[in-house]
């Protein structure tokens, strides 16, 4: 009973926090768009800086960073372990958080050793190349929507959002299709068998991926009437029939199924981990040490995140609360709306990042040829399809319901589907509780 | 201060630009001159950014950097084994001959931007340059040329096959 209350308790100060934090990130992103003015630069220019920080900067990195340990923890969790719990500050292991510490010492200060035969340049590059892509994306995330407010005396609109570029699902491919240099020059630039290997496995997974990707969105590209992440988030808070919001978990599943798997895929996570596949070739990242394996192995943490941002804008409604939408945009302020709305977005981006730590650990990794076949014979052909259906959908009802009606039944079927051949494992009454005892829980 | 903002840009942008294109041609490791590619492509983009041309600029990220030369960096990874490095050119005759092309295309360019003088700026429509105003372009004026080139393309692509599995 103590744990049920303990996670009713964690469950409402998780969205209660966010939307703390989605204030307190408007409030700076407002001053800094005064301090700004006051120096004398031209409007929005303050509040663009500030959300550069503070959105790429701060909440994807301390998001990725506790991912590392959410993962060790969960890891454990599932595998009815205890996981880290050794680093112990006034006896208290707060979860493992401590362990961010030990791993960034360790990594700065490991010895730094770089093989002899490689590319020198290109060997420095590659953790860079694969840093940076991940982190450009998050810039048309759109986060928290504008404000009105009055900064130094001037109307300007105050939004948690780096860049509203009009074609911004392009430049989600275009900066994700850059991310395979990263894998595939540490690979090559290492001169080791195994990196090499490592290397062009992801480079030939992420380019067949990025086809099905792309095609996956093309659906809630036309569904939608934009490219730009922003409208297609707006457009998302119209209802259907009055009552059902026009998300795109509803409109398009069967995209948000190719969208995500064609993703995990990307961010090279364990179905799809032959890159790196532990057990048989380490990975892409073999001979690199300290920091340089850090920033690799970090990477993929921040591909997680923007990957779980980019899905809830376009498949979950973005920043749009779902629930009460109406009752609190009357009985809030415009910046409390605002923040429950950021709030909102920020919970939805934890929920998925949770989702992809559980997929991580509970599939086992596909074989190589699986792989190309999963992408070449299932995700294109469907996806291609859904382009097609959507669009004649749409062309037939332009008020998007009768996609809603066919997006329903596809759901259900997924879920008839997935019933059907769920296998069910038989499990000894006394075995769960006895490897808990084990394990100390 | 936005005009002298966009002008910091352009230097930010073309500098690179310059520096990685002649990376593509002075390397002598096929690889370093493929990612030298890459980095100009993405320059380029930059460039095309500040002329308010998005759509373009995302394109070239996405088709040119993005697939094109992934595919051009794995064959070189995968069909380069062992020091590939060109050796350097012991012919005066071709040293001689590249100089005098170099310097023509330079003069032949200074003489263009020479001839042409300061030009008047223009402004831009507002929908200049959006996915919407491209896509009506090539879907009602330059309907012909896009569907040759998409003829063209699954012509390659079947012929590829065809080449490269002998038992279809």
């Amino acid at each position: 009973m103590r744990r049920f209350l303990g996670m009713v308790l964690f469950a409402i100060c998780v969205p209660l926090s966010m939307v703390l934090l989605g204030r307190a990130v408007y409030w700076l992103v407002a001053g800094a768009e005064y301090l700004a003015t006051s120096l004398g630069a031209p409007p929005t220019y303050g509040a663009a800086i500030a959300n550069v920080i503070l959105l790429m900067l701060v909440f994807v990195m301390t998001t990725a960073a506790l991912l590392t340990i959410g993962e060790r923890k969960w890891s454990a969790m599932i595998q009815n372990r205890i996981g880290p719990n050794r680093i112990r500050v006034f006896g208290n292991s707060a979860g493992g958080i401590f362990f961010l510490a030990a791993d960034a010492l360790k990594m700065l200060t490991k010895e730094n050793i770089n093989p002899s035969q490689r590319s020198r340049v290109l060997y420095e590059l590659a953790p860079m190349a694969a840093f940076a892509p991940s982190f450009a994306l998050f810039a048309v995330v759109p986060v928290g929507p504008a404000v009105d407010s009055v900064v130094n005396g001037v109307r300007t609109t105050v939004a948690l959002q780096v860049a509203n570029i009009d074609a911004g699902l392009l430049f989600v491919f275009g900066i994700a299709s850059l991310a395979v240099y990263g894998t595939a020059l540490a690979g090559w630039a290492s001169n080791s068998k195994l990196a090499i290997l490592g290397g062009v496995r992801a480079s030939s997974q992420m380019i067949s991926y990025e086809v099905s990707l792309g095609l996956a969105l093309v659906g809630s590209m036309m569904a939608y009437q934009s490219l730009r992440l922003e409208e297609m988030v707006r457009a998302q808070g119209q209802l259907l029939w009055g009552f059902l919001p026009a998300l795109g978990f509803f409109l398009q599943p069967v995209g948000l199924l190719v969208f995500f798997v064609s993703a995990f895929a990307e961010t090279k996570r364990t179905p799809f981990d032959l890159p790196e596949g532990e057990s048989e070739i380490v990975g892409y990242f073999v001979e690199y040490p300290g920091m340089k394996f850090g920033m690799l192995f970090l990477a993929e943490f921040i591909e997680v995140v923007v990957l779980a941002a980019i899905t809830a804008a376009i498949f979950f409604g973005g920043w749009h609360p779902v629930l009460f939408e109406g009752w609190l945009r009357e009985n809030l302020s415009p910046i409390w709306f605002a923040s429950v709305c950021a709030g909102a977005f920020l919970t939805k981006v934890l929920l998925l990042c949770w989702l992809q730590l559980i997929v991580r650990w509970t599939l086992p990794r596909f074989r190589f040829d699986q792989i190309q076949k999963l992408c070449w014979k299932v995700l294109l052909p469907v996806a291609l399809a859904n382009v097609f259906i959507t669009g004649a959908l749409i062309l037939v009802d332009p008020s998007l319901e009768l996609l809603g009606l066919v997006g329903l039944v596809e759901i259900a079927a997924m879920a008839v589907i997935t019933a059907a051949v769920s296998r069910k494992v038989e499990v000894p009454a006394h075995a769960h509780a006895a490897a808990a005892a084990v394990a100390g829980h | 201060m936005i005009d002298r903002a966009e002008v910091w840009v352009f230097w930010v942008f073309a500098v690179p630009l310059i520096m990685a294109s002649a990376g593509v041609v002075v390397a002598r490791n096929p690889v370093n001159s493929a990612m030298s590619l890459v980095a100009a492509f993405f320059f380029l983009a930059g460039i095309y950014v500040l002329l308010t041309a998005h759509l373009l600029a995302f394109l070239q990220v996405l088709v040119y950097a993005g697939a094109i030369m992934v595919l051009f960096l794995f064959v070189i990874m995968l069909l380069t084994t062992g020091d590939q490095d060109f050796e350097r050119t012991r012919l005066k005759v071709m040293q001689v001959a590249g100089a005098f092309g170099a310097a023509g295309v330079v003069a032949v360019v200074v003489l263009a931007v020479n001839r042409l003088g300061p030009m008047p700026m223009s402004a831009v429509p507002s929908n200049f340059g959006t996915v919407k105003a491209v896509g009506r372009l090539l879907y009602t004026q330059y309907l012909l040329p896009f569907e040759a080139t998409s003829l063209l393309l699954l012509v390659a692509i079947v012929g590829a096959v065809v080449v490269a599995k002998q038992r279809i």
